[in-house]
Parts: C-alpha cells; structure tokens; sequence
C-alpha cells in the first residue's frame, strides 16, 4: 500500500502558500480608495498608449518610432516644420538665408536660450552636433543621410551658424536634425553606445524623465523650453503590445490618447463615454507598386516580373479598371483622402493637384482599350492573350493586414473584367519584403510616410537610386526608372525659387503618374481618440483636419491642458471593485484549498 | 501563435509531448525493464542533452532561414546611405561569413554570452534575466492554481464518473481548452477591463509605483488576475482530464476492495487509497507541463503586455532581432529539456513499480 506522506504534505504546502496568496488578493479591495486621490495627482500627466520598440534615446543612433518621435519633443531642431501645414518655421534659428547657388546656408538664432539644465544654448552647440555626426560614423548611424550633402558647419559667433554644402539643393538643410549640448555629450567616452536613457538634458518642451524597458517612458516639462513650458506636467507612454488592449484602457481611462486604430475599432469606441476622436488627414500613402522591369543602377535586370508588366499601356490599364472611390469606401470605410500621387495631400504645396490633366479615374472602356492597344487579345475564357501566353499577375499582399486582404478581394474581379487573371498572393510581412527585395512579383501593396519636403521621397524615385537584388546601393520605392523624372529632380533639388520649385514637383509628379509605375491608392486617415474629460488642446497637425500623434514637430502634446479637477475626478470608482475579483479567486481557492487541508488532518487518525 | 501547452496528454503515460528523448513508454503496466538508477539516469541525460545540441544547432540556423533582411527592415522608410547600412551590417556582425557567426555563437552560448540584441544594443543574457522574473511570477502563480483546480477536480470527476458533477466538470474544462487563448484573454480584457473597469488592461503595475510597497504589490496582484484566469482556463483541463483517467484506472484495483471490506468509508478510501496513487502518473505529467506552460505564456503576454520573456520573444520575431530570438529560443526550450528530464527522474523516484523492475 502506498500512502506518500512527503508528496501529500508538499502539495499541502502549496495550497496553503495559495491561500495566503489569494487573501492577500482580497485585500486589493481596501486600498483602492487610497490610489483614486493619488490617480487626482495625475491630471496633469497625459498618459498615452504605445506598443513602440525602444533601442535608445541616443538621437544618433535611434531608428525606432517611439524615440524618434520623443527626439522632437526633447531636441529642438535648427528649423522646425510649422504646425499649419508642416513648412519650415523657425526653431532655434529665427530666420535663415541662403546665397544665390544654394550652397552656403546661413543662420540666424534665437538669442538668450538655455537648455533644460540652465546652461546656455548656442550654435557652437548645432555645429558641434553636426560635425559628430559627419566626422564619427557610429555616430551618423540614425541621421547620417541628413548631412551627407555637408562639407562643413561653423558657428563664427554664438549667434550665427554657416552650413556649406557640397552640393546645391533648395531643401532646407537645417531640418530634422535633433541638436544635442556639447557640455554634456563631449564628455561622453563613446557616444555611440550612450543609451541617453536616464535624465535628459535638451531644448525641448519636454525632456526624458525616466524610462522603464517594456512598461514606461516619462518626460517632463522643460521650464527653459522657449516657447514657454507646457501646460502638463508630464507625457507618460505606457506599453500595450495589441491593439485592442489600448482601446479598453482609453475605454476604462487608464490612458488618455491612443493613435493608429482601425476602422473597426474607430468605430466601437465612439461613441464611449468622455472621449473624444480625430480622423487625422496623414502623411502616409498607400498604393499599388507595379513591377515594370526592376533592374539595379547599372540597368542590369533582375526579378521575375511579368514582362507585360514593361508596357506602359497595360499598367494605365490597371489604373483604369480600379474603382479606387468604391474601394476607398469599402476597405477603408472611407477613412482616407482621396489620391493623386505619392506625396500626401496634407503637403498642399507639393501634391499633384487633383486638376491635373494626366489624372484619370475608373474607366473600364479606356481599360480594355489600352489592352487592346498593347496587342492583348481576349481569349475564348476571357483572359487576354497575346502570342500563345496569358495575362496573368501575381499581387502580392500582407496576409496580416486587412486592408491589404480587403483590396485584394476586390480586386481580382475587377481586373477579371478587363481580361486580367490576378493571382492573390497572401504571405508574411518578412517574405514579402524579401520577395519584393528580389524583384519576385508583380504588383504588390505598398506604402510610404512622407515628410515635409519631398526631395527625398523624388530622389528615391530616381535611376540612380536603384538598389541590387540583395538590397544593396539604395532605396527604390517602386525601382522605378524614367530620364525625363530624373532631369525633374535634378532641377528641383537646386531650385531656390519655391514657385519654380513647386512647378518641377508637379512635373516630375504627373511624369510617375503617367508612366503608372504604381498606383497610389489613398492617403489613409490616422485614427485616434483622447480622454475629453482629462486633456484638452491637442494641436493638429495640419491645424486644420491633421493628426495628433507622429507629428513633424512637437505641437501635438506641447499645447495640451488639463481640464479642471472636479471634472477631472470620479473615475478610479471601478478600481475598487476590481477587489471583489481578487475576493472570488480567494474564496474558490480557500474553499478548494482549505478543503483539501482539512481533509488531510482528518485522516491522520486513520493512518495505517 | 502556436502554444504547446495545447497537447492534451494521453492519461497515465502516451507520448511525452515534450518529445524531449522520444522514449514514450511509461504506460503503467509496462514499465521499463531492467537497468540501474544509475543506467537509467544516464540514458535519460543523455536524450536531454542530445535535445539540447540540436536546440543550440536548430537556435542559430532555423532563424537565418526566416525571411527577411533584419538591417533592410531597420532601414526601410529611412534616408540611408548605402555607407550607413554596411556600417550597421557590420555593427551585427551580419557582414561575417555564416559559419564564422555560427562559430560565435557557440562558443558564445558555452561561456553564457547570447550576443547583443540588434534593438536593444544589450546583452541578450541580461534581456533573459530580466524579463524572466515577471514570466516566472505569471506562469508559476497560473501553474499552482491550474494544477490545484484541475487535480480537485480530477479526483472529484471519476469518484463521481458519470454523474451530472463530472459532466459538467469535465466538459467545462475541455470547453475552455480548446478556446483560444488569445480570443479568451480578449474577451475577458474587454469584461473586466473595458466595459466594467473592475482590472486593469496591461501592464505588470502602474508605471511609477514601487512594486515593494504595500500598494505595489496590491497593483501587481491586480494586474496578475486576468492573464492568470486566461492561463488557467485553458491549461487545467489536461490536469483534470490525467487525474481522472489515472483516478478511474486505481478504482478497479483489488486493494480498494480490501480497504471498503475493511469498513473505511468511500471518502476515506478515496482520499487515503485511492488518489494517492493516482497521484504518481499525474505529477509525471505536470512537471512535463510546466516548461509548456512557460512557452505558453507568450500568448497571454502577447494579450495583456505583460513585460516577460514571452513579449520579449513576440518582439524578437517583428524584428527579426536574430540574437534575442535564438536566446529566448534556446532557453525555453532549455527550460522544457529541463522539466521533461525532471519529470522523467521524479517519476522513477514516485513510482515503486518503476524502481522495482
């Protein structure tokens, strides 16, 4: 007979550890009430959802999303993009010049400003930034493309900075470059690996406070911040890996603005109690990316794509058979602004305006006709045909990503219409960016966030940009490659004349929409709603219908102000009875637990 | 996300699914002949470690074979220069020949080093240890109350087989398992969280509260609830189910009959025969479990952003971060190793029948 004492007794000693456990849980009840008047203390933290990846806060060497987005808040750039309509404005310099080439870039600062640990900020400060980062390559690992049109950077006095340029360009250099305090960053021993992530000192509203890995990021206001300090005391990220999750926590007020929601969830949270929503008109495109004949710079072709495809008569057929309207309301739900081409109507200035004569819309007739033309006959099953061979594509699409799957849906009967069989292609993030590296597809979905000036958005448009099949010597966004596009960007690159410069934008536009080298869907709404009993303020970028998170600049969250207290309060209510939760989960395990304990004292007697 | 804690074991021995030596025999009237502790012992380790080389091997190549260019998805979207995307290859050690990396790394791994996570520019041994502590509080509190609630229920099931309370017991918790997880863990955040905002929706505690203090703890516990319920939901079925069969299987045995005909009540034989010796598969089977249900809470981690090592490895893979993943990789599946070669030492140890053949 087997009775194992030592098993029993070890099994005892849980339960009983459980107990104790669950009791404890119990009491979650009692001080509940305490952390509500703490929570009061909060109002004038804005506390916002994030599922962003933190390397570090070094501004030199940060890729992600998250940092990137704290540097504007914490640095100040030289020229800042204004909230309006995200065109330069002044930042540390209050006004700039530039000589009659575009080569030598001279600045004017701000007098009288002083980081956030009171010491006085100069341009010997952006010089001194700018030069780590030309000079030291572990440095120029994040922002290294930014200066590499640079041949020096000198500060004669502490007012003046001079960038002299190696090559012309009508983009202002000063731009999107987070300046650091020589004071503090010289004395660092190797920059490169400094994670920055204790304390920050800046010139920003809001300077790094305190960053827990995986739960937390805290800036707090800077008092020297020149504008004059920020209404709240502190932004606070919180860290919620999925999506929904940052829906019920906006929903119970455990955070105060959440961004990049579905339309789904857009929806669902709407009509909730105390908050409030902003569809933000985006930076970002989304669209089709036709491979028309990828090839590196050196023209040397790669990939599998359809030769059809090198036609330009077929691709504007595709164009023609989309009903981008319908399906801008049905896959988006109409959360997005209409199209033209790959720079987002949120930059008024540079966009192809909608006018422009090339812009066509969904024309079934003109479709077939273009195939026609380029020699693709209908055959007996209502494919095209043309020497013995199909027209049939391959679309390449994220099977994650419902818009991506949505359109995709879509689309095959629609390009069955016109006599196109399309092959829907769903696979990984990863594969299809491996896929799309290769140049194995033929169309595939695509997207892009675009900033304030398009020069760099037109450059990887170029020839010259191409990169090879392994990824190498450069970024292309479509490897699209045209001599007429590129003799546009030249000219526009060096154009100082802003109306001249705009007129080549639009050219050099309406030329990649005519050659149809991909298909620009829409410029999708940015989603995101806010504790209207909590925060008011949120400033829009642009003002008017813009976004309020990933801003250009720092006005999304620096002219926020609290609501008044009373009403402010009355939430936390529902902490408390998050006890009573605790209170079940105890009384299932003491009763089971305690069960079991008293059992085994029972038997004690009955031992043989 | 595939979670192994979904294998519902066969009852009283089947295959191990761990599959840590693919020894599956530990069927209870045939157990394994002949042999030493000692010879036994050693056939056991070495199947543990065979596992582990290939772990190690498997760590460092399944990974490279993943699509994807790790320094290409750092840089899209981004001005780089072609310069600035070499000097990151080569910050990776991404430039080095394939084999030149495989090298490192196992030298790596003998003397504890796992390299440096590419996102996290940190020593992915210091990552683990991190991370590890609040895995452990989650999977250890689930796994406490899973086993408990299941093995009570077990016995309770088959002493009481076919009646209305087995039905239900049994049928509830087979309900539960085969939910998934991440769509329970779901449901339960918008319950609890969204709509009645009795708990809060993520997170280990409240940023800024010193997890020592009387109210940190209370706010930790907090959190703990629901990713707990959502772990033990879907587990303690495979405990209920072991301990049922292997309960059902002790009620036919002659010294039970000896016991009733000794005038033992049917609670006392059951609490004092009967489940005693049921016991002995279902520990077997839990400690194979509990390495599972480490792997495990990468989906509950997932739902509700409980910072361990399951998050950790959920964002290793949208990276690819190679280095942190082949950590994680390697010391989950050590982790599982581990509990199968204890479950196997533990079971010898148990089980007189064992010992004696």
């Amino acid at each position: 007979m087997l009775t194992n004492h030592k098993l029993r007794r070890r099994l005892g000693t849980c339960l009983a550890g459980l107990a104790a456990m669950a009791l404890v849980g119990s009491m979650a009840a009692a001080p509940a009430q305490a952390e509500t008047t703490e929570a009061a203390e909060d109002s004038k933290v804005l506390r916002i959802a994030t599922d962003g990846f933190i390397d570090s806060f070094n501004p030199f060497t940060s890729f992600y999303l998250l940092p990137t987005n704290s540097f504007r808040y914490m640095y100040e750039n030289l020229v800042n993009n204004s909230a309006e309509d995200a065109q330069p404005t002044e930042g540390l310099a209050t006004e700039w010049d530039t000589d009659s080439e575009g080569k030598v870039w001279t600045y004017k600062m701000r007098p009288d400003m002083k980081w956030s640990d009171d010491e006085p900020l100069t341009s010997k400060d952006v010089a001194w930034t700018y030069n780590q980062m030309m000079e030291k390559d572990e440095l120029s690992v994040a922002n290294g493309g930014l200066v590499e049109n640079f041949d020096k950077v000198e500060a004669p006095d502490d007012s003046t900075l001079v960038i002299t340029l190696k090559n012309p360009q009508s983009n202002n250099p000063g731009q999107e470059i987070p300046v650091v305090p020589e004071h503090v960053w010289s004395k660092i021993d190797k920059p490169g690996e400094f994670k920055n992530d204790e304390k920050s000192v800046g010139s920003g509203p809001f300077q790094l406070e305190s960053y827990e890995a995986n739960k937390s990021v805290t800036l707090k206001s800077n008092p020297n911040f020149w504008r004059g300090e920020p209404k709240v005391d502190k932004i606070q990220y919180r860290y919620y890996t999925n999506s929904d999750a940052q829906v019920q926590a906006i929903r119970s007020g455990e955070v105060d603005f959440i961004t990049g929601l579905s339309p789904e969830q857009f929806k669902a949270i709407e009509g909730a109690d105390n908050v409030e929503t902003n569809v933000g008109n985006g930076r970002r495109f989304q669209g089709i990316s036709i491979n028309s004949g990828v090839a590196d710079a050196k023209n040397n072709e790669f990939g599998t794509g359809n030769e059809a495809l090198k036609d330009k008569k077929v691709r504007q057929a595709i164009r023609a058979g989309i009903d981008i309207d319908t399906l801008r309301d049905q896959v988006l739900q109409d959360y997005g602004q209409p199209a033209t081409s790959f720079i987002p109507s949120v930059y008024e200035k540079w966009a192809l305006p909608a006018d422009n004569p090339v812009v066509s819309g969904f024309d079934v007739e003109k479709a077939k006709k273009l195939l026609d033309e380029a020699g693709w006959k209908e055959g007996s099953d209502g494919i095209r045909e043309k020497d013995g061979e199909k027209l049939e594509l391959r679309f390449l699409t994220d099977a994650d990503a419902t818009t991506e799957q949505n359109t995709a849906k879509f689309l095959k009967p629609w390009m069955k219409d016109i006599g196109i069989m399309l092959k829907n292609e769903a696979s990984d993030v990863d594969t299809v960016s491996e896929r799309t590296t290769k140049g194995d597809y033929d169309m595939y979905f695509s997207g892009w966030s675009i900033n304030p000036d398009p020069d760099y958005q037109l450059g990887i448009n170029t020839c010259d940009s191409r990169p090879d099949a392994d990824g190498n010597g450069g970024t292309s966004q479509d490897g699209y490659c045209s001599k007429d596009f590129d003799k546009l960007y030249e000219q526009q690159h060096v154009e100082l004349d802003e109306k001249k410069r705009v007129d080549l934008v639009h050219q050099a536009l309406a030329q990649h929409y005519e050659d149809t080298a991909s298909i620009t869907l829409w410029y999708p709404s940015q989603l995101e709603a806010f504790r209207s009993d909590r925060f008011t303020g949120f400033t829009k970028q642009p003002t008017d219908g813009g976004i309020i998170a990933n801003q250009v600049g720092y006005w999304g969250y620096s002219s926020v102000e609290p609501v008044s207290a009373e009403d402010a309060s009355g939430d936390g209510g529902g902490l408390g009875a998050g006890g009573w939760i605790g209170i079940a989960a105890a009384a299932i395990v003491v009763i089971g637990g305690g069960g079991f304990l008293i059992s085994r004292r029972k038997k004690s007697d009955d031992r043989e | 996300m595939t979670t192994p804690t979904h294998d519902l074991p066969t009852p009283a021995g089947g295959p191990d699914p761990g599959g840590s030596d693919g020894q599956t025999g530990r069927d209870m009237d045939e157990p394994p002949k002949g042999g030493s502790f000692l010879g036994y012992l050693l056939r056991k380790l070495g199947g543990a470690l065979t596992s582990m080389v290939l772990v190690i091997v498997l760590g460092f190549f399944a990974f490279r074979m993943l699509p994807g260019d790790p320094v290409l998805k750092i840089a899209k979207e981004r001005p780089m220069s072609p310069a600035q995307i070499a000097e990151l290859r080569s910050q990776y050690g991404l430039d080095k020949p394939v084999i030149v990396q495989f090298w490192d790394y196992l030298v790596g791994i003998f003397s504890g080093d796992f390299g440096e996570s590419y996102v996290y520019r940190k020593p992915v041994s210091a990552l683990i240890v991190e991370y590890l502590g609040p895995t452990l509080l989650l999977t250890a509190t689930a796994a406490v109350i899973a086993i408990t609630l299941g093995l009570w229920l077990g016995q309770l099931s088959a002493w009481r087989r076919n009646s209305l309370f087995d039905k239900i017991a049994s049928s509830t918790s087979l309900v539960f398992w085969s939910v998934p997880t991440f769509w329970l863990g779901l449901i339960l955040l918008m319950i609890f969280g969204g709509t009645l905002q009795w708990l809060p929706t993520g997170g280990m505690i409240t940023p800024g509260l010193n997890p020592w203090s009387f109210a940190g703890i209370i706010d930790v516990i907090k959190h703990l609830i629901l990713p707990v319920i959502t772990m033990v939901a879907v587990v303690y079925a495979q405990f209920l189910m072991v301990m049922r069969a292997s309960l059902i299987e002790e009620m036919s045995e002659d010294y039970l009959t000896t016991a009733r005909a000794k005038g033992l009540t049917e609670d006392e034989v059951r609490k004092n025969h009967a489940v005693p010796n049921a016991l002995l598969p279902t520990v077997t089977v839990v400690f194979m479990h509990i390495g599972g249900l480490i792997a495990g809470a990468v989906t509950v981690e997932a739902v509700f952003s409980w910072p361990g090592l399951g998050k950790l490895t959920f964002e290793a893979i949208s990276g690819p971060d190679l280095p942190l993943l082949q950590g994680t990789f390697v010391v989950f599946s050590a982790i599982i190793i581990v509990m199968n070669l204890a479950a196997d030492i533990v079971y010898r140890f148990l089980d007189p029948r064992v010992r004696r053949a």
